[in-house]
């Protein structure tokens, strides 16, 4: 068998506050094969973003194994790139300055890394917009941009932690082609986290789907549609049940979570 | 708003001079002929506002004058190179005491305690330390402007959007990456502001030891006026002091190239 290009063993991660001790992520154990397009979905608390943190080498102090072909992951590294879901663009570079940011860091020569810039604008759809700062494009543009960037140094896998919340449905959905449409070009690993199934749906080979505090794996699902994919096949039957299944799961876990946040609001 | 402000006075200064020149304008007249009309009305002692006639005369001396050009020289040397020394003090001291918290927690009480001090009641020291010369004004205009730069450094740098560090921190960037490639870019309108403002209290710190205690230099030069009760040459040697303060300023805030769509967008205006 093939070794996975991301093992996550019994990874368990504990946050002490002033309220006493949280479990944040509780016993997740997954393999993820090269190539793969994996979504976590989960309410909001149940420790996606701290699990991301974790495989990002953000967070050094956790329980159990996190191994990156086969060697352990301490501190961040260049074979796991992250896109973030707040604004991340630098406002004093422009679009080719930012995306070319990681490779000036590495010590690239100009010509080179303006070159490869360019192509990663080119493929993130912002050819054109070279030569503007993030100030004067919209929201999705931004975040293509720093989709790009993170490409720019060629990770292995790609950590996505929601970076299309802030973003209006319908960009949001175009963006989400684009993001297959570049994975499937690039035979990119990519771990994708975000809280909207379809989303999860259109764009994942497997979803995975976390329980409310503590964040455990309640399921993983195949989701066996035929790829190319695009947003079009969201009305197709095979989608809508799939998207039923995962709300099924979902809505149990959300609900706690809502519970919850209703009980510390009184 | 902004591109509504930038068709106004593109508009008003078309038709000549804009709205905001010719208050400045009206407000120098009024306060020309406030100063003339005080001169005049004999409330004060004779002499002691002389008309800006005898002024204006007094300074076009001076500018023929070598022995004022020596004084100025001198001057001039003392503050840039105390705002040189201060400043990059400064810088220092401010990213370093924003960017690690234990050297906060335990420099940036005392730094904000010396702020607050007067700092010519360190002149009496700089003087034992560093002799009636230059060395003493360049001390204290160091030490002027060293503490509100490494303060507003400080506190920017704690303002920096965290994304920014956690992208450097995604990327391994060493320390000396993320002060080049991040922190200088993300702080350069504080240090701008820091800056400027450092000049003047470099300006003030030089010119208040030279006041006290000197033998050359402006503030040495406007004492000897008063002592002769020389009164318009005083003040002209004053206007000559503000006009270098304000052009030092100037000249900062030019030099420094705000990075950002900001800067680019002044630069365009003329050609859309």
């Amino acid at each position: 068998m093939m070794v996975p290009a991301l093992r996550i063993t019994r990874v368990s991660k504990h946050f002490d506050t002033a309220k006493g001790r949280v479990t944040a992520v509780e016993d997740v154990s997954l393999d993820i094969m090269q190539g793969e397009f994996i979504s976590i979905i989960g309410p909001s608390g149940c420790g996606k973003s701290t699990l991301m943190n974790m495989v990002g080498g953000l967070l050094t102090e956790y329980d159990g194994e996190i191994l990156l072909d086969g060697k352990k992951v301490s501190g961040c590294q260049p074979e796991i790139g992250m896109v973030f879901q707040e604004e991340s663009t630098f406002p004093w570079r422009t679009a080719i300055e930012n995306v070319a940011f990681p490779l000036e860091a590495a010590g690239l020569p100009r010509d080179k890394r303006v070159a490869r810039a360019r192509d990663l604008l080119d493929l993130v759809g912002l050819s054109g917009f070279e030569n503007h700062y993030p100030a004067e494009l919209s929201g999705g543009m931004r975040q293509r941009i720093a989709i790009a960037r993170t490409l720019a140094f060629e990770p292995r896998i790609l950590l996505m932690d929601e970076p299309f919340a802030a973003l209006d449905e319908q960009t949001r959905m175009l963006l989400g082609d684009k993001v297959v449409q570049i994975q499937q070009q690039l035979k990119q690993t990519t771990l994708l986290i975000t809280h909207n199934i379809s989303e999860a749906v259109a764009l994942s080979d497997r979803v995975l789907i976390m329980t409310f505090r503590p964040g455990r794996i309640k399921r993983v699902l195949d989701i066996d549609l035929p790829r190319p994919r695009s947003s079009e096949m969201m009305g197709s039957e095979k989608f809508a049940s799939y998207v039923a299944e995962i709300w099924r799961d979902l809505r149990e876990e959300a609900s706690k979570g809502l519970q919850e946040s209703e009980a510390a609001a009184r | 708003m902004v591109a509504v402000g930038q068709v106004k006075s593109a508009r008003a200064s078309r038709a000549g001079l804009s709205r905001v020149t010719i208050y400045r304008i009206v407000a120098l007249v009024i306060i020309i002929a406030l100063w003339e009309g005080a001169g005049a009305s004999g409330l004060f002692f004779r002499g002691v506002i002389p008309s800006s006639i005898f002024v204006i005369a007094a300074l076009l001396r001076l500018l023929g004058d070598h022995v004022f050009w020596g004084h100025f020289g001198v001057t001039l040397f003392e503050i840039i190179t105390g705002f040189v020394i201060g400043s990059a003090f400064g810088m220092l001291g401010g990213l370093g005491i924003g960017m690690n918290r234990y050297a906060g927690q335990i420099f940036e009480p005392v730094v904000e305690y010396f702020a607050s001090t007067p700092k010519v009641v360190f002149l009496p020291i700089l003087l034992i330390l560093f002799g009636i010369g230059v060395g003493s004004k360049i001390s204290l205009g160091a030490i002027s402007c060293f503490f509100p730069l490494a303060l507003s450094i400080a506190a920017a740098v704690r303002g920096i959007n965290q994304m920014y560090l956690r992208v450097g921190q995604s990327l391994n960037l060493t320390l000396m990456q993320r002060v080049k490639m991040i922190y200088l870019p993300a702080l350069t309108p504080a240090i701008a502001t820091g800056l400027r403002l450092g000049f003047g209290i470099a300006t003030v710190g030089c010119l208040m030891s030279e006041i006290k205690l000197s033998n050359k230099g402006l503030g040495h030069a406007a004492m000897q006026a008063y002592g002769r009760f020389d009164i318009p040459t005083m003040l002209a040697l004053l206007i000559v002091i503000f006009a270098t303060a304000a052009l030092g300023n100037i000249l900062i805030g030019r030099l420094i190239r705000l990075p950002g769509p900001t800067n680019r967008r002044i630069t365009q205006l003329p050609a859309r």
